[in-house]
């Protein structure tokens, strides 16, 4: 048997807190407490300071301390299994209150420091929860099938409909000639109704939510679509969502011929509503 | 695609979905342990290890069931 001699010794503060988001403390209320404690392999307790209150579990130092974490964070499987716990414990805050996301792995080395964050910043923090009380962020992505679009939407142009006049009655190589350039012309359209279709889905959107932003468009390998993306965007909107998805509907119905699709997703909490640095006080 | 390969796939673009949020947005607080930016690239370095064997892992399958062979 071999002693593991660099290993040094669990010490007595060798526990942190992982520090998952922000509520209120009037709406964190006894039973959503004891559902935290109870639901997941993590414990989850609720850190009351003032009007405050973080939403935190006790982690071991030695699987989140600096020297570590680098080698963890390679580690795909903790990552994944870290990264979803994060969201789980926020979506289940998020059924009763209203909650400030903090970055993944955010962790604080004792109970004092992380009460003294939760006071420190009390007033940037509190403004932070104000503006998401009562709502939830959804995401907004759109796609646009481009067979739908040739078939449909690309046929309002002009030029399009000519080509398509002519090609039908030429012959050979000019019909081959012609129909080359005709997925040309198709092709410069669907680039420019892609920057059309954002505008109107983000103004239409932003209409019925609290705020909303557009956010990078994702690649078809991260998207896992095959369509192209035209639009992604988040928005914060009140938590029964009921406006916004009527909005939403009434849009999918719209520009669905076109060869948009729409796809929702959420409610998560609002990451994109929260700052990002908070400032100091 | 099979139904599988369609669950595969909702779960990696649901991680990627929260990626986006869990590491690049919510509140940088001071806490005494945080993510530092380089510390975010070996995240997505990570991740993309575990994407690519999920992909991998796809093709090897496809490339039975094309050839028939396998269980």
């Amino acid at each position: 048997m071999t002693t593991p001699a660099a290993t040094a010794p669990l010490r007595r503060n060798d526990l942190g807190w992982y520090l998952y988001g922000v509520a209120a403390a009037d709406e964190t209320s006894v039973p959503l407490g004891a559902r935290l404690a109870a639901g997941a392999a993590q414990k989850v307790e609720l850190v009351a300071e003032g009007s405050l209150v973080g939403v935190a579990s006790r982690v071991s130092l030695q699987e989140f301390d600096e020297p570590t974490l680098p080698e963890r964070l390679r580690d795909a499987t903790w990552l994944e299994e870290k990264i979803r716990a994060h969201e789980q414990v926020l979506e289940r805050v998020l059924e009763d209150a209203s909650v400030v996301p903090c970055r993944f792995c955010t962790v604080y080395r004792s109970e004092v420091e992380l009460r003294r964050f939760l006071s420190e910043r009390r007033e940037t923090l509190q403004a932070a929860l104000d503006r998401v009380r009562g709502k939830v962020e959804v995401g907004v992505k759109a796609f646009i099938d481009s067979d739908r679009f040739t078939a449909g939407r690309a046929k309002q142009n002009d030029d399009i409909r000519q080509l398509e006049t002519q090609i039908s009655t030429a012959e050979g190589g000019r019909a081959y000639m012609e129909r080359r350039r005709l997925e040309q012309l198709v092709a410069s359209e669907l680039e420019r109704f892609r920057g059309e279709a954002a505008d109107r889905i983000h103004t239409h959107l932003l209409a019925a939510a609290e705020d909303g932003l557009a956010l990078p468009l994702q690649t078809p390998e991260l998207s896992g679509r095959d369509e192209k993306m035209v639009f992604n965007g988040a928005y914060l909107v009140t938590a029964d969502r009921g406006a916004f998805e009527d909005a939403l509907a009434s849009l999918a119905r719209d520009i669905r011929d076109d060869g948009v699709d729409l796809e929702l997703t959420g409610p998560w909490p609002a990451y994109n509503f929260v700052p990002v640095e908070l400032s100091a006080e | 695609m099979s139904m599988s390969e369609q669950q595969t796939l909702k779960h990696q673009v649901t991680l990627l979905e929260l990626v986006d949020r869990v590491l690049n947005r919510g509140v940088v607080v001071s806490g005494d342990i945080t993510l530092s930016v380089a510390d975010v690239d070996l995240v997505y370095v990570g991740l993309r290890v575990l994407l690519s064997s999920v992909a991998t892992l796809e093709e090897s399958r496809e490339r039975i069931s094309a050839t028939g062979a396998g269980p």
